[in-house]
């Protein structure tokens, strides 16, 4: 069983802070994702946990173990890399196997018995005889997937392991991911900028920004629930709109809204106050309803899956609104849009107020 | 400013990479050429630039032949795909090159600089040379320079390709926003189908050398022509299944439904949309439905929407579903899913042209 425990752990290089006092935990058996944009963090922070770098300060615990100033090799830890590093002259069977060649705890019989798992649970048995240097990227990358979980050690850390690799083969690795995530239960640790991916793959994601964790959370959760503007707009396809807002005499108003809302009574004044919502939570109407505002169709495409992705202006507010439907007037023709209540969300310099 | 192809041909030893391309291109309009990558649409760039010369065929500006013209003589701003900064100049002298041959005055270069640098956001990077910058900041500097020159027409070869979603989320809204400010036309290739149609005005498809469709990007994806647009316009990808008709029916994958009235036996290729793939819950159930059993493979979740992965038999199927209405099934379920035949699109399996008559 291992959890990990990252207790305060900051890293800086010269006068840049990468990773800046981060305390949380991954769950035993738990898929945690790493996200954020390039710059973030994830990397350090991935690094320090299999040993690669050493934090400036604070403790990192692998199943009550410190293993902070442990070097990888005694982390007990499996790992893949954006370049999966392999013997090309060996095998698939022998590249899987070899990590646990030389280790005397596991048996002759044993080690087959993984490997042969491995080459199941992944789809690559008829690949099992090839040399590594004839695989594809994508296969190459499964064959690290296999050799860094047939060890059956108790944490698995991935870097960004599909950067590489073709949008099909892509998919076959994500799907093969999944297998193993689910029949071997290790602690898996995954960093990544594609929300895509992490909110495919995660049980839970790490939203990182400018070093810092912020917000941990099932991916449906930090899509619906953003605690911050900057989740709100990092998750989504286009990311949510933010339409500015004033707050005063205890009501707040702005161009989304049809008439002014009582402010919640927490919520500090002389904030930038702004109201998020996503771009498929408006509703777009032909004629005026209760509720609505008055907007000018400026522009329209289509978005995933055939929706209609449209921008719309409220004098000098520019809103994105995805629907299912056709926009109900043509370029430049007026629509309605409702905010629906349950839909809005309220934040003050970025920072979401909860009601 | 309009732009004209007129039959170009070019070949590279044995191979024709462009093939009779005839395309009109709207003045001032933003317009996207769609393709997989070796289809054409940087060689037909280079073309247009001046860089190379058709085999045969002529381009016109304007309704002007300028096919041997030199590139100085054309004035159109260019954004390579396989850009070259200059390693020894700031970012901004690396931007400015263009401007100071052309012998602009100083303050209209600065002032020029400045403003396009804001709008790709490389302010900060300004005073660096080409080797402290990453591979994304080098891309919007190359970017930046071709957006600088005084033209009526810029040509962009697939300039946002590989840069993280959120960046080309921003740069997308930032060049359609230009364009209009510029009153320029663009000419704007990539092969990633959610980019052009998020950018498009006009789009066109383009394969194996031709221009084999050209419309709005909203018809282009209502009503695909040919085989080729299906595939190559959408988010996620169409399914494309390979079957036959035969004795008044359709079979294609796991398809099997009544033959449209007036097409003939013989080879064809089913097309279907994600979105045309329902699952239980959705507000359908006509009784010429066509039920598919099936399995899940795998489940992206995109946050709003979900795109499901499903195996029926030994056909391969994507399927989206909109998860503000609908929860997505589990890996590995066994899931019925339904399908209207109106949706289906038929396709020649050679030729790729659409048989069923299509929208409207």
């Amino acid at each position: 069983m291992a959890d990990i425990v990252i207790d305060h752990v900051t890293k800086r290089f010269a006068n840049f802070t990468a990773v800046d006092d981060i305390a949380m935990s991954f769950a035993d058996g738990e898929v945690a994702c790493l996200l954020g944009p390039s710059g973030c963090g994830k990397t350090t922070l991935m690094r320090m946990l299999s040993g690669l770098e050493t934090p400036t300060s604070g403790r990192i615990l692998f199943g009550g173990r410190d293993v902070t100033r442990l070097p990888p090799r005694k982390r007990n830890v499996g790992m893949v890399f954006q370049y999966p590093v392999m013997y090309p002259t060996l095998s698939v069977r022998e590249n899987i196997a070899l990590p646990m060649v030389y280790d005397r705890q596991v048996s002759t019989a044993e080690r087959e018995r993984r490997v042969e798992e491995v080459l199941d649970v992944l789809d690559i048995r008829p690949l099992a005889d090839a040399f590594i240097e004839n695989l594809s990227a994508g296969n190459r990358q499964k064959v690290a997937v296999g050799r860094a979980v047939a060890r059956q050690s108790e944490i698995v850390l991935f870097d960004e392991p599909t950067t590489n690799v073709e949008v099909n083969a892509k998919l076959h690795l994500i799907r093969a991911f999944k297998l193993v995530a689910q029949r071997l239960k290790q602690t898996i640790v995954y960093v990544t900028h594609d929300q895509t991916e992490a909110m495919t793959l995660a049980d839970r994601i790490a939203l990182m920004q400018a070093g810092r964790i912020l917000q941990y959370d099932k991916p449906q959760v930090l899509y619906n629930e953003p605690t911050s503007e900057f989740g709100g707009w990092f998750l989504g396809n286009p990311g949510m709109n933010f339409v500015p807002a004033e707050v005063a005499g205890g009501k707040i108003t702005s161009p989304i809204l049809a008439a002014p809302v009582p402010a919640p009574a927490g919520l500090k004044t002389g904030g930038k106050t702004t109201i998020g919502i996503r771009p498929e939570q408006v509703r777009m109407v032909g004629g005026p309803q209760d509720g609505s505002v008055a907007a000018t169709l400026t522009e329209q495409a289509i978005g995933i899956a055939g929706r209609y992705l449209t921008k719309v202006r409220i004098g000098d507010t520019v809103l994105k609104v995805n629907t299912e439907s056709r926009p109900p007037a043509p370029l430049g023709g007026t629509v309605h849009l409702i905010a629906p209540r349950e839909r809005v969300m309220l934040f003050c310099d970025g920072q979401r107020v909860t009601v | 400013m309009a732009v004209e192809f007129q039959s170009i041909t070019r070949t590279y030893g044995t191979k024709r990479v462009l093939d009779g391309f005839d395309l009109e291109v709207e003045p001032q309009s933003f317009t996207v050429l769609c393709g997989a990558s070796g289809s054409g649409k940087s060689v037909l760039f280079r073309l247009l630039v001046g860089l190379e010369q058709p085999d045969s065929g002529r381009i016109l500006l304007n309704g002007r032949d300028i096919t041997n013209e030199p590139p100085a003589a054309r004035a159109i701003g260019y954004v390579p795909q396989n850009f070259a900064l200059y390693p020894h100049q700031t970012v901004a002298q690396n931007m400015a090159y263009p401007l100071t041959l052309a012998k602009t005055p100083k303050a209209e270069i600065a002032k020029r600089v400045d403003r396009t640098a804001g709008i790709l956001s490389i302010t900060h990077l300004l005073n660096k040379t080409p080797d402290q910058l990453s591979g994304g900041e080098k891309q919007r500097v190359a970017v930046a320079r071709g957006l600088l020159k005084d033209a009526e027409i810029f040509v962009l070869d697939d300039p946002l390709v590989g840069l993280d979603y959120k960046l080309r989320e921003r740069l997308m809204d930032e060049l359609k926003s230009l364009r209009e400010e510029l009153k320029a036309t663009f000419l704007y290739a990539t092969s990633d189908s959610l980019e052009a149609l998020n950018m498009a005005q006009r789009l066109v498809v383009v394969d194996a050398g031709r221009a084999v469709q050209h419309d709005s990007a909203i018809a282009v994806y209502d009503d695909p022509r040919f085989a080729r647009s299906l595939d190559l316009i959408g988010f996620p990808h169409a399914n494309l299944l390979p079957g036959r008709i035969e004795n008044g029916q359709v079979e294609a994958g796991p398809l099997r439904f009544k033959t449209p009235a007036g097409l003939r036996d013989g080879g064809i290729v089913a097309g279907l949309r994600p979105e045309a793939i329902h699952f239980e819950g959705s507000p359908r159930g006509a009784s010429d439905d066509l039920a598919i059993d099936s399995r899940v493979t795998l489940v992206e979740n995109l946050g709003g929407e979900a795109v499901v992965y499903l195996e029926a038999g030994s056909s391969q199927l994507t399927a989206a579903l909109p998860l503000s209405r609908i929860a997505p099934p589990e890996f590995g379920a066994e899931v019925r899913v339904v399908v209207d035949p109106a949706d289906i699109m038929l396709f020649d399996a050679v030729s790729g042209v659409r048989l069923d008559g299509g929208a409207n």
